[in-house]
């Protein structure tokens, strides 16, 4: 069979599957493997690709820094400083109406620039604030809509997983990625807090507001927060500065969050255990996909798809942003079904070349930023978007009182404010770019 | 029976993250090493290669972990639509994958690790030789079979999972 049509029907297999339940990361491997058996057209070449497939992809030293971010949120978790950094956003913003619920989402951007993982960050931030929320008063709707959107801070805010692998896939510098992604994520904790304002005054009896603390007592909740704020400036400061590479930036993520925890007494035997295995649990979700991918993308390159559907729509002569928004768009679709690294991992080999080639008026590494953060944006509202939208699954599981219904209506306002960002950032890429032209 | 499979998996996750815990203190000494260069200090020699084959070695204790916490990201959106027959020929199928797969890449990793062992090919700066991270990955590997064929007996409901595990469960 010819290899593009092949890689063609590739598509619509590798979906059936996946919608059978079958693990993504085993789906792309099983499809990826048949498919270049058939584009080798004999099974010797295919044996001796399987010699090292798993090996050189595992010990692949840029990606050595997932599993590592991964532990260093982990211990962040032990640490314990998701409850000192929910009181000190809540000293600062608590007393103003929706206040509560705006603490909770600057507590979520602080435990994110030191957690690069949004499902962590959820699971974190709702442990602590989700009963304080509902203690303020807060509806269902609301409480888990804005901690499931809060969680996205974890990858929106660097450190971030997902920026890691797409500057992998689209040989990018990952430090300047970081960098890039700042602004727009804090844009996007400003964009939630927004939300919750104008939430609490359309929706009367929604939120109390809890009374305005001492200023003393607000100084000394923020002076409690200083080891989060000193993690990240070295980690990523140090990271992008040059001092050190990502993966030793990672590191020393890791140990500081891991002498954090052992300092506030979260080193139990039990918190290890569970910090140990959770940490196994994501990496070996995370490396299994990998896996997968880079036996589908390999089958890919071999067909050649990839460049030649690059080609065709160079050809098409559509217009740059149509062909932007045309991905931008289905990562969103996509994004309510499947996971934001499966995504990244499969699509970023297909749309990068073809994005390459289209002229936004950018060179070509600050077109490959812009895109990069952008991605990463639409696929994170994946992670909020009904019906599978996996942070809101981990704050409605804390909460089986409030139905999952509730939780779909209150995170729409969040969606709509991350919608109205992306086109905030399309419009203007200076607000990305600014940080890099300095 | 069950309860030695869990608990080697649970081990192995653990050993993979006391791996990952010296890989980073070992980069954070070698950056100490290298910004104290001026009093004669360095970076550890080959500490790039360590993380490389420290990290393969991790990934491999972790697999087998996630997969019986059934932690692989999958889409059930319309999982709770298909019919209970249907949802356990699926359910059976996709272990049934995970576990051929698995064999078969561990099979052609064996032959890797003899190739690697015979041509002697030895890393750049340690001059380690590459088979020893192959070496050293291939017994998480191969205990991962183990652990993949257990999750496709208990998916057959020939066997249980243990007590603990199967009370989690329930919760989530």
């Amino acid at each position: 069979m010819d290899p593009l049509v092949l890689a063609g029907l590739s598509f619509p297999v590798l979906m059936v599957l996946i919608f059978l339940r079958v693990p993504i990361g085993l789906s792309m491997l099983v499809v990826g493997l048949f498919g270049s058996w058939q584009v080798y057209g004999s099974v010797a070449p295919l044996l001796n690709q399987l010699k090292n497939l798993a090996y050189s992809q595992f010990s692949t030293h840029s990606l050595s820094i997932v599993p590592l971010f991964l532990l260093m949120g982990q211990f962040a978790t032990l640490g314990g400083m998701s409850k000192a950094l929910f009181k000190a956003a809540e000293a600062l913003l608590g007393h103003y109406r929706g206040g509560v619920g705006m603490a909770a989402i600057g507590a979520c951007a602080g435990f994110g620039s030191i957690c690069g993982s949004s499902l962590a960050t959820a699971a974190t931030m709702g442990q602590v604030a989700l009963p304080e929320l509902r203690r303020a008063g807060y509806s269902g709707a609301l409480s888990t809509g804005l901690l499931a959107a809060g969680g996205t801070l974890g990858i929106l805010i660097p450190p971030s997983i997902v920026l890691v692998i797409y500057a992998i896939l689209a040989e990018q510098n990952i430090a300047k990625l970081f960098a890039a992604a700042f602004v727009p994520g804090l844009l996007a904790a400003g964009g939630y807090m927004g939300v919750i304002a104008l939430y609490v005054r359309l929706v009367p009896g929604s939120a109390n507001q809890v009374p305005a603390l001492p200023w003393r007592e607000r100084g000394a909740a923020l002076a409690n927060v200083w080891p989060v704020l000193l993690i990240f400036v070295v980690v990523i400061g140090g990271i992008y500065s040059g001092i050190f590479t990502p993966t030793e930036g990672a590191a020393v993520g890791a140990v500081a969050t891991g002498a954090m925890a052992w300092r506030r007494g979260g080193l139990t035997r039990a918190g290890l255990g569970a910090a140990f295995e959770a940490t196994a649990s994501a990496t070996g979700m995370v490396f299994m996909i990998v896996l997968g991918a880079a036996a589908y993308n390999s089958f890919l390159a071999l067909s050649q798809m990839p460049q030649e559907l690059a080609g065709w729509v160079g050809r098409q002569g559509f217009g740059p942003y149509t062909v932007l928004w045309a991905i931008l768009l289905f990562y969103l679709v996509f994004g309510c079904v499947m996971d934001s690294l499966s995504m990244i991992l499969l699509t970023i080999p297909i749309f990068f070349p073809m994005v390459s080639g289209l002229d936004f008026g950018l060179g070509p590494e600050e077109m490959a930023i812009w895109f990069g953060v952008l991605v990463l944006i639409v696929v994170e509202v994946g992670l909020i978007t009904p019906p599978v939208g996996m942070n809101l699954f981990v704050i409605q599981s804390m909460t089986p009182e409030i139905s999952i219904r509730q939780s779909y209506l209150g995170v729409l306002p969040f969606v709509a404010s991350d919608l109205l960002r992306v086109v905030l950032l399309v419009a203007v890429p200076g607000i990305t770019l600014f940080v890099l032209r300095l | 029976m069950s309860h030695i499979v869990y608990s080697t998996s649970r081990a192995m996750a653990w050993l993979g993250a006391c791996v990952l815990v010296f890989l980073a203190v070992l980069s954070v000494v070698s950056i100490g090493g290298r910004a104290l260069s001026g009093l004669g200090l360095g970076p550890v020699p080959g500490d790039f290669e360590l993380v490389e084959a420290g990290t393969a070695l991790a990934v491999f204790c972790f697999l087998p972990w996630a997969h019986l916490r059934r932690s692989h990201a999958a889409v059930d959106m319309l999982w709770q639509a298909y019919p209970a027959s249907l949802k356990r020929v699926l359910a059976v199928m996709a272990d049934a994958l995970m576990l051929l797969v698995w064999m078969l890449l561990v099979w052609r990793m064996a032959l890797a690790t003899l190739d690697y062992r015979a041509n002697a090919e030895v890393s750049f700066i340690l001059q380690m030789p590459v088979w020893w991270g192959y070496a050293a990955s291939m017994v998480p590997a191969a205990l991962g079979c183990v652990a993949y064929a257990w999750r496709l007996l208990e998916t057959l409901d020939l066997v249980q999972a243990p007590d603990e595990i199967r009370t989690e469960a329930m919760v989530h």
